[in-house]
C-alpha cells in the first residue's frame, strides 16, 4: 500500500508583500512521479524549495511523515536547477561531499553510485573534474549525487531544461525506472509532452496556485479538452504574472541611480493606422 | 564523532581541497608569503648596495666660486669631483642667495656650486644644490665630508698653536666604556621591540587582506555558480554550513600567516645584517596569549568577511565591498605603531581592532600586564562573537536562496 510521505496544507509563500504562492495544498504518496507543470515564473521552484525544505512557508505547514520537512532533508534528494557541481572536484568527489554530510559511507556510496551511472552511461566520467562536463553530464552527475544517499523523495527542478534529446530521454527513463522500484519523484518542468510521458499525475502550477491535480487523464476530463495542451491553456487561460523577483530585487537607491546613469527606458509609443 | 563536527568539517575539508586545487591560489597564499620577507631581506640590501656603489662610482661636477684653498681642492679631487672655477658673482646678498646659479642647478649643468670666501673672521662658505637630485645631493654630501676634515685639522691647528690639547679641549664630557652593555634591555627584548613595529600590522593586514578571496569564492562565488542551493538542501543547519567555511578561510588564512612570520623569522634569524633586528626572547606565557590574540583577530576578520561577502549577490560586489573594507584595517594598524605603550591607559585596549594590535605589540615585549589581558581578551571575544552574530545573520537569511535564480 502506498504510504503518504510529504504533506502541505494551506501552504502559501510570500516574498516581502508578494506572495510567491497560495493555499497549496498537496498530498505526495511513495512510488509516483509527480509532475509539477507551469510557465515561468508560475511557483514551481519557490514550491521545490519548500518542499526541500530550504525555505519556510509564510503559512501554513509541510511535513514529512509527521515531522517538519527542515528536519527531514536527509530522507529528501534534491538537483536544483543549477545543479551546483564544483568544478575544480571529480564528479565522485562532488557525490562524496554530499553523501559524506548525509553520513553514508564512501562504499555504500559508491556501490550506490555505480550502478545507477552504468545507466546513465556516466561510468567514465566519474573520475573526471566536472569543469568540463557539458550540460547534460553535468545532469546526470548532479541526479548520481541525489540518489548516492537512497532518499525516499527525489525531487528534481527542470530536470531536462537545456539537454540535448539523447541525455533527456535518458534522465526520463532513469526517472521511470526509479518509479519501477517504488521511488518517489517530484519532477518540475514547463513541457507538457514530457510530463505526460513521464509522470503519474500531474499538478499544474500558474500564478502561484495549484489549478489542477491529477492524474493526465483526470485533467482532461476536467477541462473537457481532447489533449493535455488544450487542458493546461483552459487552466491558465488568466494572464502570466511578471517573474516576482525582478523588481523587487533593485533597491530605491540602486534604481535611483541606474536612471541617473542610463536613464528611462523610452516607452512605446501608440501608433494610430488612420495616419 | 558527532554529526553537527562531521558536517563542519566535511565542509571545511571540501573548501580546502577545492581552494588548493587552483596553482594561482597557492601561490597567492602559500608562496608568495613565504617567500616575501626572505626575498624582501636579500633584495633590498643587495639593491641599496648595488645604488650606493653606481653613485660612488659618479664622478661629479661640482664649480667653485671664489676664493681657492689647495687643502680642500685636494679633498675635493680625492673625492671625485670634478671641479671648475669661476669669479664670486656680484650682488650677492650672502653665499646662499642662488641668485643667477639657480638655472643652471636646476638643469643640472652642474651637480653643485661651491662658494668659499675667506675674511678676517675666518672661512665661509655655502654649497647650492638641488635635493630632489640624488646626484646633487651626493656632491653635496662629499663636499661636506671633504669640509669637515679640513675643518677638524684647522682647528687642531689653531689649538696646537695655542698650547691647547685638541682631544681634552674639544671632548671634555666623555661616555665611560661601551654605550651598548648600559642598556637594560636583552637583545631580545630590543629585537622584541623592533618586531612589535610591524609584526602586529603584517599579521593584521595580511590576515585580513588573504582572507577576501576565499571568503568570496565560499559565499558569493557559490552563489554565482549556482553552488550554494544543492549546499543549502543538505541536512545541515546554515550555522554549521557558515562554521565549515569559516574553519576553512581560517584554515588557509593561518597557513598563509603562519608561513609569512616563519619567512620574516628565517629572515631575520639568517639573512638580516643588522644589530636591531634579531629573535625576541618571549615567555611561554606571551606565545601564548600571542597566538590567542591571532586567533581571535582571525574569527572576528574570517566572520566578518565572510558576512559580507555572503551580503553580496556576485562575486564582483563582493569584491567591491571587501576591496574598502580592508582600509578598516590598515588605518588602526598604522594608528597603532605610534601609540606609546609606556603608562598607556586600560581603555584602549577595549577599540576594535586597536585592542588586539596593542595586546601583540605589548606581548612581543613580553609584558603581561593582567588589566591590559583582562581588557583585551574580553572586548575582543565580544567583537568576536557580534561578528559571527552578524555573519550568522547573513547565512540565515531566507533570500539566499530566494534570490539564487
Amino acid at each position: 500500500m502506498k504510504e503518504t510521505l510529504l504533506t502541505l496544507t494551506g501552504v502559501a509563500k510570500s516574498f516581502k508583500e508578494i506572495e510567491a504562492l497560495s493555499h497549496v495544498d498537496l498530498e505526495i504518496k511513495s512510488g509516483q512521479v509527480i509532475g509539477l507543470v507551469g510557465g515561468n515564473g508560475a511557483g514551481k521552484t519557490t514550491l521545490l524549495r519548500l518542499m526541500a525544505g530550504v525555505m519556510e512557508p509564510s503559512k501554513g505547514r509541510i511535513l514529512f511523515q509527521n515531522h517538519p520537512v527542515s528536519s527531514m532533508r536527509r530522507n529528501l534528494g534534491v538537483v536544483p536547477e543549477s545543479t551546483g557541481l564544483y568544478s575544480r572536484l571529480t564528479a565522485w568527489e562532488n557525490i562524496r561531499y554530499h553523501s559524506r554530510i548525509y553520513g553514508i559511507d564512501d562504499e555504500v556510496a559508491w556501490n550506490r553510485v555505480t550502478h545507477f551511472a552504468k545507466m546513465l552511461d556516466l561510468t567514465d566520467a566519474l573520475s573526471r573534474h566536472t569543469k568540463g562536463f557539458s550540460r547534460g553530464m553535468r545532469q546526470k552527475t548532479a541526479l548520481l549525487r541525489a540518489l548516492a544517499h537512497g532518499p525516499d523523495i527525489l525531487l528534481l527542478d527542470e530536470p531536462t531544461a537545456g539537454l540535448d534529446v539523447t541525455s533527456a530521454r535518458t534522465v526520463r527513463k532513469l526517472v521511470s525506472q526509479l518509479r519501477d522500484e517504488g521511488g518517489t519523484v517530484i519532477y518540475s518542468t514547463h513541457h507538457l509532452a514530457e510530463a505526460e510521458q513521464v509522470c503519474d499525475r500531474i499538478v499544474i502550477v500558474h500564478n502561484g496556485s495549484i489549478r489542477a491535480d491529477g492524474p493526465p487523464e483526470d485533467l482532461l476530463k476536467l477541462t473537457n479538452e481532447k489533449s493535455l495542451e488544450e487542458a493546461y491553456v483552459s487552466l491558465t487561460s488568466d494572464k502570466a504574472r511578471p517573474r516576482i523577483e525582478d523588481d523587487n530585487k533593485e533597491s530605491k537607491i540602486a534604481k535611483w541611480w541606474r536612471l541617473f546613469l542610463t536613464g528611462r527606458t523610452p516607452k512605446i509609443k501608440e501608433v494610430d493606422e488612420s495616419e | 564523532m558527532s554529526d553537527s563536527w562531521r558536517f563542519i568539517t566535511t565542509i571545511a575539508k571540501k573548501e580546502v581541497v577545492e581552494f588548493v586545487r587552483d596553482w594561482r591560489t597557492l601561490i597567492a597564499l602559500i608562496v608568495i608569503p613565504l617567500l616575501i620577507f626572505p626575498a624582501l631581506f636579500i633584495a633590498l640590501p643587495l639593491l641599496l648596495q648595488s645604488e650606493a656603489a653606481e653613485l660612488d662610482a659618479l664622478d661629479l661636477d661640482v664649480v667653485w666660486q671664489g676664493d681657492y684653498n689647495d687643502e680642500l681642492s685636494v679633498a675635493f679631487n680625492e673625492s671625485n669631483i670634478v671641479i671648475s672655477y669661476e669669479e664670486m658673482p656680484i650682488g650677492l646678498e650672502n653665499l646662499s642667495d642662488i641668485g643667477s646659479d639657480l638655472d643652471r642647478i636646476r638643469n643640472q649643468e652642474a651637480q653643485a656650486v661651491f662658494r668659499l670666501l675667506e675674511d678676517e673672521s675666518g672661512w665661509k662658505f655655502s654649497i647650492l644644490y638641488i635635493s630632489t637630485s640624488e646626484a646633487s645631493t651626493e656632491a653635496r654630501a662629499r663636499m661636506m665630508t671633504a669640509i669637515s676634515e679640513w675643518e677638524s685639522e684647522v682647528v687642531n691647528g689653531t689649538l696646537v698653536e695655542a698650547n691647547l690639547d685638541p682631544e681634552t679641549t674639544l671632548n671634555p664630557v666623555k661616555w665611560d666604556g661601551n654605550w651598548e652593555n648600559a642598556d637594560a634591555a636583552t637583545k631580545g627584548e630590543q629585537a622584541g621591540l623592533a618586531l612589535s613595529l610591524f609584526i602586529p600590522m603584517v599579521i593584521a593586514i595580511w590576515t585580513a587582506s588573504s582572507a577576501i578571496q576565499p571568503s568570496i569564492d565560499m559565499t558569493a562565488g557559490e552563489r554565482e555558480r549556482g553552488t550554494l542551493e544543492a549546499l543549502l538542501c543538505l541536512p545541515c543547519s546554515r550555522i554549521q554550513l557558515l562554521a565549515g567555511k569559516w574553519l576553512a578561510v581560517a584554515s588557509i588564512t593561518s597557513a598563509g600567516v603562519a608561513l609569512q612570520i616563519g619567512g620574516l623569522l628565517f629572515a631575520i634569524t639568517y639573512l638580516a645584517s643588522s644589530s636591531i633586528i634579531g629573535v625576541p626572547s618571549i615567555s611561554t606565557m606571551s606565545i601564548l596569549l600571542l597566538l590567542g590574540a591571532v586567533v581571535i583577530f582571525a574569527v572576528m576578520v574570517v566572520a566578518f568577511e565572510l558576512a559580507l561577502a555572503m551580503k553580496a549577490h556576485s562575486v564582483k560586489e563582493a569584491g567591491s565591498l571587501l576591496g574598502p573594507a580592508i582600509l578598516f584595517i590598515i588605518f588602526p594598524a598604522l594608528f597603532t605603531q605610534v601609540i606609546n605603550l609606556d603608562s598607556i591607559e586600560s581603555w584602549w585596549f577595549a577599540i576594535p581592532l586597536v585592542n588586539i594590535l596593542l595586546a601583540m605589540r605589548e606581548l612581543l615585549l613580553d609584558r603581561i600586564i593582567i588589566e591590559h589581558v583582562a581588557v583585551w581578551l574580553t572586548s575582543s571575544i565580544v567583537y568576536a562573537g557580534m561578528a559571527a552574530w552578524f555573519a550568522a545573520r547573513q547565512f540565515n537569511r531566507e533570500d539566499l536562496v530566494a534570490s539564487i535564480s
